[in-house]
């Protein structure tokens, strides 16, 4: 009965794994079942053959491009303050990439081939090249987790030696910053060309989605990055965060967010100027059809339009409740934009018989175990990203900048120019 | 003495970096024009001709495909649609893969999986295929069908409508037509002509009773194809695609009565 006040303390962090790891075991058994069974348990079919593990996939992408986006701002731009807020991006980056291979795995029809894709290259395809920064990028995450990984007391403690040669890796931080960026930028925008190539789909036949797809990803990314920092903050004391950094980069978000709506603008316009056989019916679906909803509501107001605004207005977004609503309001509309445009050009099919113009319409809405399997990739990333404030220090930024290891490297920093 | 001997150390490391480096390009350079091109060179150009005005939607070729090619009752490599009607009479398009000359789902592909044979077959290579889907989102014809799950036991359109020729499919990959490419590539190496003997032609062709179907080789002027459509008005489905399929269409017509 009558506890210490130690274990008590401890409590509800550790119900909150306990919570998550549920979650996660149901998505394992789900996961186990769609290996067994195969697909066929999904509401996937030959119309609507990329559904909601393909909008998991494509959202933990996007989600994921803090880490480019502020380790190019601390390491090439020279904005150095921002470097505690960059390990907290770089470690969702990495969680989310992670996250996006498993909903993958769970995706293709032959997962235990994954492997094939590395060794036969179709340089053809966008899926190649997007897959090929895919896992340069995860290494490159990896590298750039080394250091942070190498300053946790406990790891130090016990392997030094191995501490000691991570913590070097950081000499490289620039070049891996400059690698990052390149490699995000070809395939956070590609990701909006696998589906912009494709002919035989005209909503999606052009060249604005990779505009689309990179700039939303950058306006969630370090929107995913501020508000997790936020909630460290507040939820448990390993946290300790400097709110004028977060204020900023989230004064940014704002602007990135005015361009994309321009951009989003522009798209949809020009749509309905050019009559083109499927793309005016397919924004139809968008506008006035099914998914009309989460396109006006989801999207629009309150993914764009209310972040915005929240966001760029200072007596607004110096209030820390109505930030951290609107980087969650960025997040919850870059996933509703994913999903949109992965399923709008599926529910339309454009007919190849010669006398008639839309074929059909139809219908998607994912089975019981694509969403506990999803649940449960989501809740993996929660729970590493948990541990990762709790064991790794990843939301610190009372420490002094990189004060032990110098960066090697005053070419690329303005500060230390001639 | 130890400088000479590290100056060619250097040397030899530096020319063996660029050799590795030229080989492993060059090997790369060779694989990327065979994942844009056909493989190989080809005398033959096969192409399907389907005479509408012949076709009565009877589907024996898709029942003939599903048993000479092992296909899933839950799949059609060749579907039959129904389109309208011409002078009162019902018209139907019979689809197979168009084995276009620029086929998206061979670009978008990849690991290659889908390929070009030199002779114009596009081809599923079902072992390399991770099934990711692509090729499905991308073909405009709704050509592929994937297997969402493992198709096991009996084959019903087996035996009445023939015996299977090649090795089903597993559960995970998308599958086509491949105009019984099999048939073409045995009955060439007896000696046989495709579109002529029935052995080395597709199984939808030698089961059509209307004779609404006729396959051969366009680089054959004398061919059956090459004269049809010498000789007729034909069309190809979504010609704006730019996809160029190897299957024609007859439409059609009032005075072309059965």
């Amino acid at each position: 009965m009558a506890q210490t006040a130690r274990p008590r303390r401890l409590a509800p962090f550790w119900l909150w794994v306990g919570a998550l790891g549920a979650v996660m075991a149901a998505a394992a058994v789900g996961g186990v079942i769609v290996l067994w069974k195969g697909l066929v348990v999904t509401n996937l079919n030959d119309l609507v053959p990329w559904g909601l593990w393909i909008t998991l996939d494509l959202s933990s992408i996007a989600l994921s491009a803090g880490a480019f986006l502020l380790c190019a701002a601390v390491y090439l731009l020279g904005l150095k303050r921002y470097q505690p807020v960059a390990r907290t991006a770089t470690f969702i980056g990495l969680i989310g990439y992670s996250m996006a291979m498993l909903s993958l795995f769970m995706d293709i029809g032959q997962p235990f081939r994954f492997w094939k894709a590395l060794i036969f290259w179709n340089p053809h395809s966008v899926m190649w090249e997007v897959m090929m920064c895919i896992m340069c990028y995860f290494t490159v995450l990896v590298f750039e987790m080394m250091p942070i990984v190498a300053q946790a007391g406990w790891f130090k403690g016990r392997w030094p030696r191995l501490a000691g040669w991570m913590s070097g890796v950081h000499h490289y931080a620039p070049f891996l910053a400059l690698v990052g960026l390149g490699l995000s930028s070809l395939h956070q925008s590609s990701l909006g060309a696998v589906y912009g190539v494709l002919k035989a789909r005209p909503i999606w036949y052009k060249p604005d989605l990779s505009v689309l797809f990179i700039l939303s990803a950058g306006a969630a990314g370090m929107s995913l990055t501020v508000l997790a920092s936020m909630l460290a903050g507040r939820l448990t004391s390993k946290a300790r965060v400097d709110d004028r950094l977060l204020e900023r980069i989230a004064f940014v978000v704002g602007w990135v967010l005015v361009g994309y709506l321009y951009f989003r603008f522009w798209d949809a316009f020009a749509m309905t100027y050019t009559y083109w056989p499927g793309r005016n019916e397919g924004l139809g679906i968008l506008t006035n059809g099914q998914l009309a909803f989460n396109f006006w509501i989801g999207e629009i107001l309150l993914g764009a339009l209310v972040p915005a605004v929240l966001l760029l207005v200072p007596r607004f977004r110096r209030q820390p409740g109505l930030r951290m609503l609107a980087l969650a309001l960025v997040v919850g509309g870059v996933v509703a934009y994913r999903w949109d445009i992965n399923l709008v050009g599926q529910l339309i099919m454009l007919t190849y018989l010669q006398n008639e113009i839309v074929a059909r319409y139809t219908t998607y809405f994912p089975a019981l175990i694509e969403w506990v399997v999803a649940a449960g990739i989501a809740a993996y990333g929660v729970l590493a990203f948990s541990l990762g404030v709790r064991f790794l220090n990843i939301v610190d930024h009372g420490q002094p900048a990189e004060a032990e290891i110098p960066v090697p490297v005053p070419a690329f920093s303005p500060a230390a120019g001639d | 003495m130890t400088k000479q001997r590290r100056l060619s150390r250097r040397a030899f490391l530096k020319t063996a970096a660029a050799v590795g480096v030229a080989s492993a390009a060059g090997l790369q350079y060779a694989r990327w024009a065979r994942a844009s091109g056909p493989v190989g060179a080809s005398q033959h150009r096969w192409a399907m001709v389907i005479d509408q005005a012949k076709c009565t939607g009877c589907g024996y070729c898709t029942l003939a495909c599903r048993a000479h090619n092992d296909v899933s009752p839950d799949i059609a490599w060749n579907r039959v649609i129904p389109a309208g009607s011409v002078g009162g009479q019902p018209v139907f398009v019979p689809r197979p893969c168009m084995h276009c000359e620029h086929a998206p789902c061979v670009e978008v592909c990849m690991v290659g999986a889908s390929y070009y044979r030199a002779d114009g077959i596009v081809m599923m290579d079902y072992d390399k295929c991770i099934g990711c889907r692509y090729c499905e989102v991308a073909c405009p014809y709704g050509a592929r069908a994937f297997n969402w799950e493992e198709f096991t036991g009996p084959n019903p359109a087996v035996p009445q409508w023939g015996q299977p020729e090649i090795e089903r499919r597993p559960r995970g990959v998308p599958e086509k037509c491949s105009f019984c490419s099999h048939r073409i590539d045995r009955g060439l190496a007896l000696g046989l002509t495709p579109g002529v003997d029935p052995e080395a032609t597709p199984a939808c062709v030698v089961a059509c009773p209307a004779k609404a179907r006729v396959f051969g080789d366009l680089n054959d002027p004398e061919s059956e194809v090459s004269r049809l459509l010498a000789e007729h008005p034909h069309y190809r489905l979504r010609e704006d695609l730019g996809t160029a399929p190897r299957v024609y269409y007859l439409p059609a017509r009032e005075e072309a009565k059965r």
